[in-house]
């Protein structure tokens, strides 16, 4: 079996393959800053007192939640040119996996602020501070420490799910397996080459995940 | 004498559950006021409305000429004039002692950081824990922890300081220390309502004791009166059961 095995086929297509793990590396980079941007907003949104933006976000998260991220880029690749708007895949792609990942974000945000113990916000309201000043002294400082950690495993998600994007022709690490498999008929070497380049990304995620825990958690009180 | 806090007609419901029921009372300046009674029976309800912390939905609240639960209140010039002490300290976890006591006056009153560390030290002196102005709260002692909880009320230099159950969460051997700040508080003149069942602290200091029964105030009476001849059957029962523990 393993004699079988042709690591000099892994060789010749190497540059394919790096090139794919570049493109898969600057996707997942883009789509979790803009992601993290996206879930703060739809997070102090979806726990504003005022309607106007609670129920949108409400409505955002909800979507995105109950369907499969592979409807929502058809819907995006196949949608928005309906609409007029034209951009390459890669694009789109990164666009759905900022939205899709935004939505968890922004729960993961919600329950980490959740967390944060009641009477620390009504010693905040005694002393006379203000939303804003509660929120960045008081509640934001804590609600890190326990959110950090589910934000990386949503980071490392994001960069699996990223495989999906092959699906519409972007050419990423998934891609070049694809394309390899269909010009050498050797799906095996293929992607194992693949599954091999994701799991240096996660066992890097993993490692970074796991010092910010270690650097991030507060001091418990009491 | 002057007024500095007025509850007229006060009522407030929980869904069906009547929480306050018709509260009528007067604090005057400088005056240290006790309310106790069984739990449940709207103690700390009664003294969160008088921040705002709660709502009302009837009657009126003046504090030092301001009506608090009026919609054009300013509430954060409200809050300045009153400290909050609660019974689980609620310091800020990831502050030190310092960090914690002046966060309001620099971000509230708009103090520079120097002058506020200047009057946290002061206030850490009057509770006894200068040593402690670079622990966090978790480095602390239950005692500790509620007196740096009271500095951080005075330095916003408030007239009234509030507190509810101030050494309800702490062991025994602490109770002393956390009360006997207090009592200073009282010899400088400071208006406070403190939810208590310490009798020794009441009879010290109070200048009269209110008895809360179902959210209504049942009797009201000078500390000794009050625990030594209570006028109501529902008091005497309460008095004598916190006697038994
Ligand atoms: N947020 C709330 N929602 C519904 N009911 C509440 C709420 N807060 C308090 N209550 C109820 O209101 C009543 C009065 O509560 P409160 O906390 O004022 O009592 P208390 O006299 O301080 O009691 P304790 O001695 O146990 O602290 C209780 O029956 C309590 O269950
Ligand atoms: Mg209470």
């Amino acid at each position: 079996m393993l004699a079988d095995f042709n690591f000099r086929v892994i060789f010749e297509y190497l540059p394919l393959f790096l090139t794919g793990l570049r493109a898969t590396f600057l996707i997942s980079i883009v789509s979790i800053a803009l992601a993290l941007c996206t879930g703060i907003i739809a997070c102090a949104c979806r726990i504003s007192p005022a309607r106007v933006l609670k129920y949108p976000a409400i409505a955002y998260i909800e979507i995105i939640r109950s369907t499969p991220l592979l409807v929502q880029i058809y819907f995006l690749y196949f949608g928005l040119p309906t609409l007029g708007v034209r951009i390459p895949e890669i694009q789109t792609g990164i666009l759905a996996l900022m939205l899709n990942s935004g939505a968890y974000i922004a729960e993961i945000i919600r329950a980490g602020i959740n967390s944060v113990d009641e009477g620390q916000l009504e010693a905040g309201i005694s002393s006379g501070l203000n939303y804003v000043q509660r929120m960045r002294f008081i509640i934001l400082p804590q609600a890190l420490g326990v959110t950090i950690p589910p934000l990386l495993g949503q980071a490392i998600v994001l960069v699996k799910d990223s495989a999906l994007l092959s699906l519409i022709s972007v050419a990423e690490l998934t891609r070049s397996g694809q394309l390899m498999t269909s010009e050498r008929f050797m799906p095996t070497e293929a992607f194992f080459t693949v599954a091999f380049f994701y799991m240096c990304i996660y066992f890097v995620l993993k490692a970074l995940a796991e010092w910010s825990q270690k650097k991030l958690i507060f001091r418990e009180a009491y | 004498m002057e007024n500095m806090i007025e509850f007229k007609n006060v009522h407030k419901w929980y869904g069906k559950l009547h929480v306050l029921n018709d509260i009528n009372l007067e604090i005057s300046r400088g005056e240290v006021l006790v309310i106790c009674g069984p739990s449940g029976s709207g103690k700390s309800t009664l003294i969160r409305c008088i921040n705002r912390l709660e709502e009302i939905q009837k009657g009126e609240i003046v504090v030092n000429n301001t009506p608090v639960h009026d919609k054009t209140v300013n509430l954060t010039r409200l809050r300045e004039d009153i400290g909050f002490v609660f019974q689980q300290f609620h310091l800020y976890p990831h502050m030190t002692v310092l960090q914690n006591i002046t966060l309001a006056p620099v971000n509230v009153k708009k103090m520079s950081r120097k002058k506020a560390e200047a009057i946290a030290m002061e206030k850490l002196e009057q509770v006894g824990l200068t040593d402690k102005s670079g622990a966090y709260p978790g480095q602390l002692s239950g005692g500790q922890q509620q007196r740096v909880a009271i500095a951080r009320g005075l330095a916003m230099s408030p007239e009234i300081m509030l507190f509810d159950e101030p050494t309800s969460a702490l062991d025994p051997e602490m109770i002393g220390e956390v009360l006997d700040v207090m009592v200073n508080l009282v010899s400088e003149g400071m208006t406070m309502c403190v939810v208590t069942h310490e009798m020794g602290f009441a009879k010290k200091v109070a200048d009269r004791v209110v008895f809360m029964d179902e959210g209504k105030i049942v009797e009201t009476g000078k500390p000794d009166e009050f625990f030594d001849n209570p006028k109501t059957e529902r008091a005497e029962s309460f008095i004598s059961m916190i006697l038994t523990h």
